[in-house]
């Protein structure tokens, strides 16, 4: 057994050292346009426009209509959450949405925080800006950007805005924060254009040069994708007079702010993350696989690590296949599976309030409820849900979903390392766990990895204290070493 | 003396211990095959509650019924459709294509007339029985009794997104017909669709189905009788057979799932496309079936996100379904159109129109919308995938009733007669069909109904 594991290791440092290529490569890019038809002869209108969240009476009472319709359909017996959205809490959500909840109130409260609109590559980009209020003299604001992600929005992060913005402590960092919606998501205008592809065999493939570890073969123009939104939240930035800043960003928000450090290194001062999945898995990541349980200490691997990983075949194939079906329709038919959700309010808060559950922690699939309000208030849930019902933008929400996977699990960006400095925040019931091993393999500049005591997949709104505490400490870590 | 004894008693005793054990292994092994050829029916209760009363055994008689209630709210819900503009020039890649549905859906809310389909529906004759807690909806439609003729039971079970409506274009084929043959049908729905009440109790599957439907034939009087069934329809008339092979004529199926695969699947593969003869290949298994992986791996992929959204957060996933006609329809309808054909999908309208009317396509919608059978009908998926479907006793089990097969060109997964072979161990016909996909009765319901009865014909006559 001894032999077999020295062998395994020699083989493993070997193939490391020859495979590893310091690849400083950095991602390219082409310019886009994702207005209708083809974009205007002339200078693009870069002018940033005030905005304000507005409702009316009509459409809170065509909301109200709408949830008085609904057509309920009873769970079976005992099955909690464990077949979806449970029927009969889903009646109390809706007759607190129905009789309780002020979206009038909620659309104040949205407006507390600034907002504007710009366009960019042929779409409005919306955003909040918000600047803190009671900076000592001679202190500047450290700019920074937070990238939401599905089924999320900018809301999720309001309760960690007064927190970053107008620190208790005056040691901490005051940030001046931009939060954008991702085109297709909210108040940002949706994209018009697809993807355009074209079909290789496998001959043409190889001459091409495209991996046959990618699932379509093919070469073209990709839809919008992280990459694209990269760009545009880059130009924002650009626009808005941010020459350097930090990034910050979970679930698609991850991929964005990753892509930005990629295209830009020199802009990105920074890049804080609270969940970052590996893409591309090299030998050292297999090796930690398998021999991770017996040897964790081989690896670095924490006891949240062993427990989070192994046994393997539950954690990694099981689990993951119990959670995905949302990621595949939407990957795949996303028009088709927002159809539905876009004419009913009460399916659409199950689609996504589903995911507040057991995103939050697996165990809630257990319960009658969902666990929902143990973390969260149905007000603050139900803003979320609107902020996509009153835009209508859950079909282009969805479309993200298959622009990014186009081109297979294994595109251009996952085999590019991150060379900015990075922090990451590992939240102990994250969808994906990521021991720091694997999150040094494509995070070269690894400052900051911070085992979470607590909390999910949507941090900043779970625990603002916590994923706060540690932007601060990955900021001084980055600012001090200057 | 004495010591040759015991020499020779070692031998000889290892003799006889072996031989024992050689009768023991060979009448195992015989025994094993003898009892593998059918699986346990087992039994179930499905109802609210407690089972407390015995099955009412009593047939109703069953009609489809509407109101103007019912038409108004459609009409309403309709009306409020919020349209999200489509990408440009996308097809039906991204799922079902806007611009196309707001035609749909004008025609439904405009000239669409539910009142004349339900009197269509009601053509034939539609009864309910409670079986094991529920109330199983079936339609009955028996032959007008020509002199000369034979008339052979026969039940058709159909999948999803589909009905027993879709049997409609096929049932006068079958039980009207001008020749020696005609056939009395039984068309059920499964438990959960349609008109069928919906299992209350948690792991309805399909094996559950299929002692219900065979409960129902007992119950109707017919101790032999033919299968027919796709999709959804093609496992649960497969366990049905299974279950009680002795009350099986014939199985007959339009769609096969290869659920064995192992090395000699992966041989054919291989070896398939340069030597297809070698592996049991017709020049047509190797057109359908290559190139492999984009035609089986890639393909799939793409075509199967419902069916993973569906096998895990059912409840989730019909929510909005339920109280919007229009995504209801978007998200059925988007299948009658990539399931007949996959090139469907790079076309603005879907080519839906092209070999189904909106009457009929939308008629199967409404079965699913009336009854609010839609989150039902999904939570069917996760029943029969929970446990591992390769590891059901019905995978480790054959079959042995005479079993014919139509295979259609743009069905999702073709399988050649070598793989059927491994678990169908009495294959009468295997036809390669000239057109037609997945929904293989509502398409081309003359092409089957013949390859149904060229099949029903060589089975009756081995019998005489």
């Amino acid at each position: 057994m001894l032999l077999e594991v020295l062998l395994a290791l020699v083989l493993g440092a070997v193939v490391l050292l020859v495979l590893r290529r310091s690849k400083a490569a950095v991602l390219k890019t082409e310019d886009g346009w994702w207005g209708a038809g083809s974009p205007p002869a002339g200078a693009e209108d870069e002018s940033i426009r005030p905005f304000r969240v507005e409702t009316s009476r009509e459409e809170i009472e065509d909301l109200q209509r709408r949830i008085d319709q609904t057509r309920p359909v009873p769970s079976l017996e005992d099955s909690q959450f464990n077949y979806g959205f449970n029927s009969t809490y889903l009646q109390k959500v809706a007759a607190y949405w129905r009789n309780e909840f002020n979206w009038s109130k909620q659309v104040d409260k949205l407006n507390q925080y600034p907002h504007f609109k710009t366009k960019i590559e042929g779409i409005d980009v919306h955003y909040v800006h918000v600047k803190p209020k009671n900076l000592p003299e001679g202190r500047t604001a450290v700019p920074l950007i937070m990238v939401h992600g599905w089924p999320g929005s900018f809301y999720e992060f309001y309760g960690i805005l007064p927190l970053l913005t107008e620190p208790a402590n005056a040691d901490d960092v005051a940030f001046e924060v931009i939060c954008p919606s991702i085109p297709g998501y909210g108040f940002s205008e949706a994209p018009r254009k697809k993807g355009a592809w074209t079909r290789l065999g496998v001959p043409q493939a190889r001459a091409a040069g495209v991996a046959i570890a990618n699932m379509r073969l093919c070469s073209g123009r990709p839809g919008f994708n992280s990459v694209c939104a990269a760009r545009v939240f880059l130009k924002l930035m650009r626009r808005l007079g941010f020459g350097r800043f930090y990034a910050q960003g979970g679930d698609w928000g991850w991929q964005i702010t990753t892509n930005m450090a990629q295209l830009d290194p020199t802009a990105v001062k920074g890049l804080h993350i609270n969940f970052a999945p590996v893409e591309n898995v090299g030998p050292l990541v297999i090796l930690s696989i398998l021999l991770g349980r017996r040897f964790p200490g081989l690896f670095g691997f924490t006891e949240l690590d062993v427990k989070r990983l192994y046994p393997r075949v539950e954690k990694m194939l099981v689990e993951p296949l119990k959670e995905t079906g949302y990621f595949h329709i939407q990957a795949t038919k996303p028009d088709t599976a927002g159809r539905g959700l876009n004419d009913s309010p009460v399916g659409l808060a199950a689609y996504i309030l589903e995911k507040f559950s057991t995103w939050t922690d697996h165990e809630f699939r257990n319960l009658e409820d969902g666990g929902l309000e143990r973390k969260f208030s149905l007000e603050d849930l139900l803003t979320n849900v609107m902020i996509y019902w009153t835009t209508g933008s859950i079909t282009s929400s969805m479309r993200f979903y298959k622009e990014n996977f186009a081109k297979g699990f294994y595109p251009p960006h996952a085999r590019i390392p991150v060379t900015v400095p990075t922090g990451v925040a590992a939240f102990p019931n994250e969808l994906m766990h990521t021991p720091k091993l694997w999150a040094k393999q494509k995070n070269h500049k690894l400052k900051t990895y911070t085992t979470m005591a607590r909390g999910g997949h949507f941090a900043a709104m779970e625990e603002p204290g916590l994923m706060a505490q540690d932007i601060q400490k990955f900021i001084k870590v980055v600012e001090g070493k200057k | 003396r004495q010591r040759l004894t015991e020499e020779l008693d070692r031998p000889k005793l290892q003799l006889l211990a072996l031989s024992s054990v050689g009768i023991g292994l060979t009448y195992f092994l015989v025994w094993r095959r003898k009892a593998k050829k059918s699986i346990p029916l087992g039994d179930g209760w499905w109802g609210h509650g407690q089972q407390t009363l015995r099955d009412d055994n009593k047939i109703y008689p069953f009609k489809v019924e509407t109101s103007e209630d019912e038409i108004n709210d459609l009409h309403r819900r309709i009306d409020q459709m919020r349209y999200t503009e489509p990408l440009e020039d996308c097809g039906f890649q991204y799922g079902f294509n806007s611009n196309y549905l707001q035609k749909v859906v004008s025609y439904w809310r405009n000239q669409f007339d539910w009142k004349k389909q339900v009197a269509k529906l009601n053509e034939y004759p539609h009864f309910k029985t409670n079986i094991e807690g529920l109330d199983v909806h079936f339609v009955h439609v028996r032959a007008p009794h020509r002199p000369g003729q034979k008339v052979l039971p026969l039940m058709l079970v159909h999948g999803w997104p589909g009905s027993f409506f879709e049997f409609y274009k096929i049932l006068p084929l079958l039980t009207d017909t001008k020749d020696d043959l005609a056939f009395e049908v039984i068309c059920p729905s499964i438990p959960g669709y349609g008109f069928s009440e919906a299992p209350h109790k948690q792991g309805f599957c399909s094996l559950d189905a299929a002692r219900i439907f065979l409960k129902l034939m007992e119950r109707l009087g017919f101790n032999k009788f033919y299968l027919q069934g796709g999709d959804w329809g093609s496992l649960i008339t497969t366990n049905m057979a299974q279950m009680k092979p002795q009350c099986v004529s014939g199985l007959h199926l339009n769609m096969l799932a290869v659920t064995k695969g192992g090395v000699g699947m992966l041989l054919s593969l291989i070896i398939g496309p340069y030597l297809p003869f070698l592996v049991g290949f017709t020049r047509e298994d190797v057109r359908r079936l290559f190139p492999y992986f984009e035609k089986n791996v890639y393909d799939l992929l793409m075509e199967s996100g419902y069916m993973h959204i569906q096998g895990t957060k059912p409840d989730t996933a019909g929510c909005g379904l339920n109280d919007s006609p229009v995504g209801l329809a978007a998200y059925i309808l988007e299948k009658f159109s990539t399931w007949t054909d996959r090139k469907n999908r790079d076309l603005e309208d879907g080519d839906l129109e092209k070999k189904y009317s909106l009457d009929d396509l939308l008629t199967n919608v409404m079965i699913y919308w009336t009854t609010r059978s839609i989150i039902p009908s999904m939570r069917f998926y996760k029943e029969n995938f929970k446990t591992n479907p390769q590891n059901r006793v019905d995978a480790r089990t054959g079959i042995f009733v005479p079993m014919g097969h139509a295979a259609f060109p743009n069905e999702l997964m073709h399988c050649p007669l070598p793989w059927a072979r491994w678990r169908f161990k009495d294959i009468r016909s295997y036809s390669y069909m000239p057109r037609g996909g997945h929904f293989a009765a509502f398409e081309e319901p003359r092409l089957l109904a013949e390859d149904f009865v060229k099949f029903v014909r060589k089975v009756e006559g081995k019998k005489r």
